[in-house]
């Protein structure tokens, strides 16, 4: 039995020019992350960016923060309703997690640091995520909405305020997670330099 | 508008007994009531929505041969478990502990979700120690409750403990905030302590000021304790209840008050009167927090003042406040936990494994296995393996010239009005018995828009359920060749003049040129264990206005869903008391035993089509 796995999907079509970017020497980014769009990608150092992640800087630059993970299906940048173009489309703080099919839709949209967008979560364009958020699964953000320090959002629309002060034991341990992806993901920048 | 998948919904026969007693309301013709044989059963009719089962719900009484909904099984509880670490709780505990499960089963009680425990002290930097030493101590210091989906965690009420496990007894102990409940013999022994007394005199003193504040703080366990044994003694003390009896009314339950009463009894009434008179009022009531008396607090204005601050956000909603389990350490009825940062971890229910009884005959017709990792049954008998099952299908009977798409070629789609649309009724026989099957339908269904209904053939047999290698193996046996004999009859002589090819291609292909084989009283395809019937159906209009009947010009809700009512009767012959595989080896055997029973089952079922298109 072979040891690798091997997707049952079609590869991925990298259509398009290659966007430009700037990584930093230590990120580790899958062979099938899809890149695209004309604006600038930045990812800074130690940043894992998994396979069929989707990064589109069509409607403006994208930047990946220190020590983040982009899971599988997750869109930094989609195109949402307003299609604006902005100078910087999605920031990603620090130590951010966006989950599996999460999607982030582009324009001036900032996620803090340590923030984790659940699974299948939608943040709108221009939205203002703070620091250490929880988004639980399938939340929304509606666009322009600003999201304060600390809060964590139920899918139903609820919020509460995180007050567990372990925000320096949750980026210890996503640098333990990243430290093991890096051994799992076999990582292929120059396919995109 | 969402599409409409066509079901079939049985009724189980239970519900007929109740209806018998009295008219199910304004909808049942006023007619119709004498005589119940005759009245078609109406599957819009307020009280049919509580008796119509899916054929997967219903079990089957072996013995009384009938159909058994959820409705009318007496049900046994066989074992106690908690869902979350599935272990067994004996009923004795349950008795004792109450219905939650007391190992360390927690639910988030913002979002339920499961708790885990998890070590509150900051680990060592993993960077700098080797991974060895991580693994010697992986969890120390004091743990919390946490919620893994939306990071809430038992620190937040204050509430931290000491061991990883039975986190139950020691949740028990703790309010929130961390401080722990004492137990009624360490408030006891508390009190005696001086130190304590004066301790907590100096705190209520600087905290409340003047008044009433030497009043200790009671939870509710503790007050209900020192109320209940002041009011004893009260009722004990033969002085006290000398006086005192007489506003307890009749509740002398210490025997010297008892015996006063009856010696007042027969002293005379005019005298118990009076004394009964003077006596009011001479019961004391609790003075002090010794004797169970809590002064009420309430100055909210804290209470206020957080929900200033934090907003209806900080509340808690009815659902979360009903998740709350009562809490015997709660300070008092005032100041119940009204915001979410007060809220405490609830313990899982348990929930129970039953077993299903026949109502009448005791039998135990469902039985899960008593073990709980397991989701298998030791006894089901569920309807479907007595019963015929019953698939409906469009029939789309698209030769060339009706080209027009009648719309319910696609299942799910809008039914035409006022145009004949066929359905295929598929009835497989699940028996080791040939089975007889008598059908019934109003020829208008019921409600304020009748569909005329013709059931082409209402009468037919299905063979009987054999092996499937038994069939596989004499397949060109006489049956086989009689039915191909019975096809080519109903194709007559369009076997020349077979161009058009009908759309439905089913497994079988004898069904070409579908046109001609829709006749009366011939049945449209049958299998081994299965026939197939075409039904006609001429949906009604969804005209309004013009009638102004009862219920106005409204379409009420899925009135436009055509639904038909039919009477099946099943009559198969079958041994008494024998088990079926024997009876289906005599069966293809030939027949005639002497042994031989006769058996029928007859009960209401709902055919819903479809969806009627608006005009």
């Amino acid at each position: 039995m072979s040891s690798k796995r091997h997707s049952i999907l079609p590869p991925v079509s990298q259509s398009g020019p290659k966007p430009p970017v700037h990584f930093s020497s230590s990120i580790t980014i899958a062979d099938s992350a899809l890149l695209i769009g004309t604006n600038l990608i930045v990812i800074h150092s130690e940043s894992v960016i998994h396979p069929r992640a989707k990064l589109d800087s069509l409607a403006g630059r994208i930047t990946v923060g220190r020590r983040c993970i982009v899971h599988e299906r997750a869109t930094l940048g989609a195109v949402g309703t307003s299609g604006k173009i902005t100078e910087a489309a999605v920031t990603l703080g620090d130590y951010v997690t966006v989950e599996v099919g999460a999607s982030i839709e582009a324009g001036e949209t900032v996620i803090g640091e340590g923030t984790v967008v659940g699974v299948g979560a939608r943040v709108g364009a221009g939205a203002v995520v703070g620091k250490h958020c929880t988004l639980t699964p399938h939340t929304e953000i509606a666009a322009g909405e600003v999201v304060p320090d600390f809060t964590v959002v139920y899918s139903n629309g609820m919020r509460r305020t995180d007050k567990r002060g372990v925000a320096e034991l949750k980026n210890k341990g996503q640098a333990r997670q990243i430290d093991v992806l890096r051994r799992m993901i076999p990582s292929n920048p120059a396919k995109f330099a | 508008m969402a599409a409409l998948t066509p079901y079939t919904y049985i009724q189980c026969p239970c519900s007929d007994s109740s209806t018998l007693g009295r008219s199910s309301g304004p909808n049942s013709p006023t007619g119709s009531e004498g005589d119940e044989d005759d009245r078609t059963f109406d599957p819009r009719a307020p009280r049919s929505n509580y008796s119509l089962y899916p054929l997967e719900y219903l079990l089957y009484c072996e013995d009384c041969h009938q159909i058994r909904c959820p409705r009318c099984v007496s049900e046994e509880i066989v074992t106690y478990y908690c869902p979350n670490c599935l272990f067994e709780v004996p009923s004795s505990t349950i008795k004792s502990e109450g219905n939650r499960c007391t190992r360390s089963c927690f639910q988030c009680p913002i979002c339920i979700g499961p708790l885990a425990v998890t070590s509150v002290e900051t680990k060592p930097d993993p960077g700098l120690l080797a991974a060895t030493d991580n693994t010697a101590a992986p969890h120390s210091g004091p743990y919390a409750l946490t919620c893994s989906y939306c990071n809430w965690s038992s620190t937040e009420v204050g509430i931290k403990f000491d061991k990883p496990n039975s986190i139950h007894a020691q949740l028990a102990k703790l309010r929130n905030g961390g401080t722990t409940r004492l137990t009624a013999k360490e408030r006891k022994e508390r009190r005696k302590d001086p130190s304590y007394r004066s301790q907590a005199a100096a705190t209520t003193g600087s905290e409340g000021g003047a008044g009433p504040g030497k009043e200790e703080k009671l939870d509710l366990e503790t007050q209900f304790a020192n109320l209940k044994s002041f009011y004893q003694r009260q009722l004990a003390d033969p002085n006290s209840a000398d006086t005192g009896l007489a506003s307890l009314s009749d509740l002398g339950f210490s025997s010297p008050t008892s015996l006063s009463r009856i010696m007042s009894i027969y002293t005379g009434g005019s005298l118990q009167d009076k004394k009964a008179k003077s006596r009011v009022g001479a019961m004391r009531e609790a003075l002090e927090s010794d004797e169970g008396l809590q002064i009420a607090d309430l100055d909210e204005s804290a209470a206020i003042d957080k929900l200033q601050t934090d907003g209806h956000d900080g509340t808690a909603s009815t659902a979360q406040l009903l998740d709350q389990i009562p809490n015997l350490g709660e300070a008092h009825l005032h100041g119940r936990s009204r915001f979410l940062s007060e809220l405490r971890p609830i313990p899982y229910l348990l929930r129970a494994k039953r077993s299903k009884r026949c109502p009448v005959c005791r039998h135990i017709i469902s039985k899960p296995e008593a073990k709980i990792q397991t989701t298998r049954f030791r006894i089901r008998l569920v309807a479907g393996s007595y019963i015929p099952s019953l698939a409906i299908r469009p029939l789309s009977l698209s030769s060339a010239s009706s080209t027009s798409s009648s719309g319910a070629s696609v299942p799910g789609a809008l039914l035409e009005p006022l145009k004949p649309t066929h359905f295929l009724l598929t009835f497989r026989n699940p028996i080791f018995d040939t089975i007889k099957v008598t059908l019934g339908a109003p020829a208008k269904t019921p409600g304020r828009f009748p569909s005329k209904v013709t059931v082409l053939c209402p009468e037919f047999e299905i063979d009987a359920n054999t092996d499937v290698w038994d069939e596989a193996l004499k397949d060109s046996g006489e049956r086989e060749r009689e039915r191909e004999r019975e096809r080519r009859a109903r194709r007559g002589g369009f076997e020349e003049s077979t161009t058009t090819s009908s759309s439905n291609n089913h497994n079988n292909n004898n069904n070409n040129n579908a046109q001609n084989q829709l006749e009366v009283g011939k049945i449209w395809e049958r299998g081994r264990n299965w026939v197939s019937i075409v039904v006609e159906v001429v949906p009604p209009s969804l005209k309004l206005g013009d009638s102004t009947g009862d219920g106005g010009g409204v379409l009420r809700e899925d009135e436009d869903v055509l639904e038909i009512p039919m009477f099946v009767r099943v009559e198969w012959e079958s041994e008494g008391g024998g088990d079926e595989v024997a009876v289906a080896a005599r069966d293809t055997s030939g027949g005639s035993k002497e042994a031989r029973e006769k058996r029928e089952l007859a009960y209401w079922c709902v055919l819903g089509l479809g969806r009627i298109r608006r005009s």
